[in-house]
């Protein structure tokens, strides 16, 4: 296949962590394209050209009703077939990051990838705010989506930064999730446990979840920002910490290369 | 547009119309009417001309009895109209029915309205034809009301007006002097013609204080002595210093220089008065205004950065000491800190430095200021200028009637009345909108559509279709501009501050590809008019001329003052103690006791739980956080971001202020702002030789004493400036702080001089961080310090003593110190650095410990001549701590400054000092942390 797998960064009212998204995958070997939803919606462009689907963070439509919410009715009413088939391919990625997992979760690709059928959902952080902050991370080892490879147990440092990002879902469905594996990565506590405590459980997830994937593992959507951390210098701490976990690379870094990797040689 | 339908009877005084005149003249024996008419008028929304008439035809007007009129009057010139309807949001039951027969007529308006004018003949005034209304209860005021009149644009007598009319006129409105009214009133004598209320509001607001900084432009007279005017004084200086200048005081932001043919541009704006009544929304609107204010740079910069900085009356102040008509200070910082919050995150510019300061005196008015930074490539980075045949355009927001008078308002001086006269000033901010505003923008730029750009700031299109036209003349439709509701007079849309519109001068040939840019972001543009060779400000609603001004006299008619300026005779700060002295500490206890105050202050203690409210590393830029360290909870001192993901290049942003100084000395306290920001500017990494500076005053409203201590103020920053090589490059100045309540109370606000420092550096590696790195390695106090100068200072607050003389920082030292810093940074031979502020040395030192997970053993012994307590609480700006790891390095990087060797840092978590053989006490870092971290966790955990 071609040399730099095709990135579409999709673009709507109010993404606003696009331009760093697209920078990570560019750092990894991708070819990022910024595409706004009309340009889907209007022919300009199509998802059937593209490798990797991205949806940035921001707050899509001001998050109005509930966050991600009128991209997730957009994206369900307008491409439900064409998302089926692309999510359908066997040589596709989709990543959703903060505000974009949030989509994904309410268009019921995630963690199912049921269309149309909301499994789980993000809610207002326990705190009853919006948080900023380094908080780290555990890699599930069990995982096996194309994004995590070779980072199982992998400790990371990673930005939060929303206000609706608890994960919930029914007892039953957490089940499901946990004995499929789909869980990616889990708030850590000091001692690397997964943990309840705030605030390195920023939002109160329950489990701990910060990130989880479809059973294929090609359908990624996590609450921090891996994106915010594909240079040295975005962590202010490296002058005090040698970057010894994620294989000695910015922390965010590894997610977007294996995205490209297996992209190249699928 | 609307479409307005008007429907008459045909015979004159029908029956219905006379047993309403009978009504009246039983119930109101006086009343001199003599005659009524009725006419029905329907408002309709997206239909043509013709389409009204074929509905008038249809629908509305039965022409045996009737007759009808599209966009007409009715009724006759000679009698008093009203027109009643429904209030807005109170539901019409008609509009369904005519939607629903217009649909089945085929024609689709969006929106309808109906409404009733009553016309009366007679000899009543229209006051006494409004009592006999409301005695008669011709209307329902819970759910009807009189409508103001929509289209007649109001002429105002002026040219017969007396000095007190004109007074009276300005008053709570124009805010204009009667010096200025006057010179507006012989312009339309001359003219032969009185003034249209759009042309009075356009020359208030582009006159207004806020606008026409007509302190900063008079000529002072200074202690009797001719002084040239504020303004000409910081630019005169700023432009001997102009190597990396790009453009300075032309445009919305300074711009200067950064690398591979970009530019980065600074703006800082105050946003005191609206968030004083609504401190949401004024907040809110103060961060969308200053974003704006960037993209408005050239021919549009991205924003990249942001700042803010507050000052508050203490949380917690006794409610009965605030004075009348004023908000508690609690619920102003945190409804401001929400509205940064929800502005900030939601655009997407991270706010990534700012600070919090508190004084008593903040009661009456808080100070806002928030800052914006941007790149831009240079090519583009110079204002623009509108050519003769662009096309005016609207981007953005829709109009409303939100905002009205903001500009002259916040020129105003805040009384107990001024949540009530003037609440309409406040805007509400929609960050998407902006959002999206800005995405098209941007693209729009890159291709080429725009000549020139101004934002809607104060006084809304007035002030940017007014400055824009400044130099060839404009002409205007304002019934092109779209519009939140019906019902705006013209003069109302064309001074509305409602947010989220920019003005763009788009070359003809690229209207279409503006349009197909503006759609494919939901971006509304509306061709307003186009920028031709008249020199006038030609300003039209349909047919009817709203205003018609010459631009030489809109922008040049105001005639600049001359102001007195006179050094008050005795300080206006009272002193709380005679006695200029506190005793030392003595025991243990003692000292930890004055450190927990310390600490636990309100400008001292950690505002981490503000900071994690705010994305501060959304665009993924941030190289330096507001905290970081082994905890990330350590305080850095300026934000540094990569402006060019893709490039190691930074950018360095950050400020110095300090209300109490400023009003002990106007002089040393604006040295100590402007070297404050420059230290903490150094501290990260920059070189302040690669900087620029914006200056922010705001300061109370400038009669003799206020204006000589602003003049002692600028005349700092001009000194620092020349001192330092270095210029201002934009500024801004808010001289209403002060409070007049209905009592006689005068509160004057402690005047402020913020200094926002922003420039470049090579390479973002070459940065640093405040908290400490390693234990045993060796600490230093680099710097002067003026330790006997205690005024001021957070030591003397905490005894509720003032002081008197307040450290002086010696201009020819300091850029030496502040070299040394930078080099060794860059060289890589510091292990962290941190400066020297509010709180001393050792508010800084724990500062570093906490950062570092470290502590710190110190000994005082080369400080032998000086209090103890002194040098660790005294705040003479431009001094810093640094960590080194040896003293060989020590001595090689700091030969040429004074540094003296204040001790080690160790693994146990606790400060030593020592002074001598004397152990003076030792503090748990732990246990002081929690002190310093409670105030802000109460107010926003």
């Amino acid at each position: 296949m071609q040399t730099k797998p095709n990135v579409l960064i999709l673009r709507t009212e109010g993404t606003n962590c696009d331009e760093e998204l697209a920078f990570a995958f560019a750092q990894a070997g991708g070819n990022p394209q910024f595409v706004h939803v009309n340009d889907l919606r209007e022919k300009r462009k199509r998802l059937k050209d593209f490798n990797i689907l991205a949806l940035p963070g921001g707050f899509s439509y001001g998050d109005d009703v509930v966050s991600g919410k009128i991209l997730a009715v957009e994206l369900t009413s307008f491409f439900e077939e064409e998302l089926k088939k692309f999510v359908g391919r066997k040589d596709t990625l989709t990543i959703g990051v903060c505000n974009g997992f949030q989509v994904l979760v309410r268009t019921g690709l995630l963690p199912f990838n049921t269309p149309e059928n909301m499994q789980a959902t993000l809610v207002n952080n326990d705190s009853g705010h919006f948080e900023c902050r380094w908080i780290k991370l555990r890699i599930n080892d069990k995982n096996n989506s194309p994004f995590l490879k070779d980072l199982g147990n992998t400790i990371v440092t990673y930005q939060v930064a929303h206000g609706e990002g608890k994960f919930f879902a029914p007892k039953k469905t957490l089940a499901a999730i946990g004995k499929k594996h789909l869980v990616a990565l889990q708030y850590i506590d000091e001692k690397g446990n997964p943990t309840q405590q705030y605030p390195e459980n920023p939002n109160g997830a329950l489990h701990a979840i910060a990130g989880i994937t479809d059973e294929t593992g090609r359908i990624f959507g996590l609450m921090p920002h891996p994106e915010r951390f594909v240079l040295k210098q975005q962590y202010p701490n490296w002058r005090r910490e040698t970057l010894r976990q994620a294989q000695g690379k910015p922390h965010g870094l590894p997610i977007f290369e294996n995205a490209i990797e297996f992209c190249k040689y699928i | 547009m609307i479409q307005k339908i008007r429907v008459k009877e045909l015979q004159k005084h029908i029956k219905a119309n006379e047993s309403l005149l009978k009504d009246i003249n039983q119930l109101v024996t006086s009343a001199a009417i003599n005659g009524i008419e009725v006419v029905k008028v329907y408002r309709l929304d997206g239909i043509t001309k013709q389409q009204a008439d074929f509905l008038a035809q249809k629908l509305f007007c039965e022409q045996i009895t009737q007759s009808y009129s599209v966009n007409k009057y009715l009724l006759d010139k000679s009698c008093t109209v009203f027109e009643i309807s429904y209030k807005p949001g109170v539901m019409n039951p008609e509009v369904a029915s005519i939607l629903k027969s217009a649909h089945d007529l085929g024609i689709h308006p969006t929106t309808v309205d109906t409404s009733k004018e009553y016309g009366f003949f007679g000899e009543a005034t229209r006051e006494e034809l409004e009592q006999m209304l409301l005695r008669i209860k011709l209307f329902n005021p819970l759910i009807e009301y009189i409508r103001p009149t929509d289209d007649p644009v109001a002429t105002i007598p002026l040219t017969i007006m007396t000095d007190d009319e004109l007074i009276e006129l300005s008053a709570d409105k124009l805010f204009l002097n009667l010096e200025e009214m006057k010179t507006i009133q012989r312009y339309f004598k001359k003219l032969k013609r009185n003034p249209t209320d759009a042309e009075l509001e356009t020359l208030a607001q582009t006159w207004s204080e806020h606008c026409a900084h007509k302190t900063f432009k008079a000529t002072l007279i200074v202690d009797g002595k001719k002084r040239k005017p504020l303004m000409t004084r910081i630019k005169n200086q700023a432009l001997k210093h102009k190597k990396n200048i790009v453009s300075a005081f032309v445009d919305n932001s300074g711009v200067m220089d950064f690398y591979d043919d970009q530019a980065i541009c600074g703006k800082a704006e105050t946003h005191n008065s609206p968030s004083a009544i609504e401190p949401y929304g004024g907040a809110m609107t103060g961060s969308g205004g200053v974003f704006r204010d960037v993209l408005g740079t050239g021919l549009g910069a991205k924003n990249i950065a942001s700042t803010d900085i507050f000052c508050f009356a203490p949380p917690g102040t006794d409610p009965a000491t605030l004075p009348l008509g004023t908000l508690p200070p609690d619920y102003l910082l945190k409804r401001v800190v929400a509205g940064v919050r929800d502005y900030g995150n939601r655009i997407g510019i991270p706010t990534n430095n700012g600070s919090l300061h508190f004084h008593h005196d903040f009661r009456a008015k808080p100070t806002v200021i928030v800052g914006a930074y941007g790149i831009i490539p240079k090519a583009m980075a110079k204002k623009g200028e509108p050519k003769i045949g662009d096309l005016v355009v609207a981007v953005g927001g829709r109009t409303g009637r939100d905002g009205i008078h903001g500009a002259t308002f916040s020129s105003g001086e805040m009384t107990d009345r001024t949540i009530s006269v003037n609440a309409q000033a406040v805007q509400i901010g929609n960050a998407i909108e902006e959002k999206r505003t800005f995405d098209a923008i941007l693209e729009a730029r890159d291709n080429g559509c725009i000549h020139a750009i101004q934002d809607c700031g104060a006084g809304g299109f007035s002030s940017a279709i007014g400055e824009l036209g400044e130099q060839i003349g404009v002409t205007i439709h304002l019934e092109k501009a779209p519009v939140k509701y019906e019902g705006l007079r013209p003069w109302e849309i064309w001074v509305s501050e409602s947010q989220e519109r920019i003005i763009l001068a788009v070359p003809k040939i690229k209207q279409t590809e503006l349009r197909q840019i503006c759609k494919r972001y939901n971006v509304e543009a509306s061709f307003l008019g186009e920028f031709n060779g008249s020199k006038k400000l030609h300003v039209f609603y349909e047919d009817e001329i709203v205003c018609n001004l010459d631009m030489e006299f809109l922008h040049h008619g105001l005639s600049h003052r001359t102001m007195i300026a006179t050094k008050p005779s005795t300080s206006n700060v009272v002193l709380n103690r005679s006695q200029d002295d506190v005793p030392t500490p003595k025991t243990k206890q003692d000292w930890n006791q004055v450190l927990g105050k310390i600490l636990s202050h309100g400008n001292i203690c950690s505002k981490e739980p503000i900071v994690r409210l705010y994305d501060h590393t959304v665009q993924g830029r941030n190289v330096i956080p507001p905290y970081s360290g082994a905890q990330m909870d350590g305080p850095t001192d300026a934000a540094v971001i990569r402006p060019l993901l893709e490039k190691p290049y930074g950018m360095v942003i950050s400020h110095g202020l300090n209300p109490i100084l400023t009003r002990l000395d106007p002089y040393q306290g604006s040295i100590w702002a402007a070297t404050e920001s420059l230290a903490n500017y150094v501290s990260v990494g920059g070189n302040y030789k690669e900087s620029s500076l914006i200056n922010n005053y705001i300061w109370p409203f400038p009669d003799e004493e206020n204006l000589w201590s602003l003049d002692q103020s600028v005349n700092a920053v001009v000194d620092f400036m020349s001192a330092l090589q270095i210029p201002v490059i934009s500024g801004k100045d808010s001289l209403s702080s002060t409070y007049r309540g209905k009592d006689g109370t005068v509160i004057r606000i402690p005047p402020v001089l913020c200094i926002s420092a922003f420039g470049r550096i090579p390479d973002v590696s070459k940065t640093m961080t405040s908290d400490l790195k390693k234990e045993n390695s060796l600490l230093y106090l680099i710097g002067k310090s003026d330790f006997d100068a205690m005024g001021g200072s957070t030591y003397f607050d905490i005894y509720n003593l003032v002081g008197k003389s307040i450290p002086k920082i010696s201009l020819q030292v300091l850029p030496k110190v502040l070299e040394a810093i930078q080099k060794a940074i860059a060289n890589e031979q510091v292990l962290s650095v941190h400066d020297i502020s509010e709180g001393g040395v050792l508010t800084s030192l724990f500062e570093m410990c906490v950062g570092g997970n470290l502590g710190a053993a110190i000994d005082l012994k080369p400080f032998k001549n000086q209090r103890p307590d002194y040098v660790l609480f005294n705040e003479t700006a431009g001094t810093f701590i640094v960590e080194v790891a040896d003293e060989k390095t020590a001595k090689k990087i700091f030969s040429a400054v004074p540094y003296t060797v204040l001790g080690k840092t160790q693994k146990r978590k606790i400060i030593a000092v020592n002074n001598g053989p004397q152990k003076l006490f030792d503090t748990n870092i732990e246990s002081l942390k929690k002190l310093w971290k409670e105030p802000m966790q109460k107010l926003f955990v």
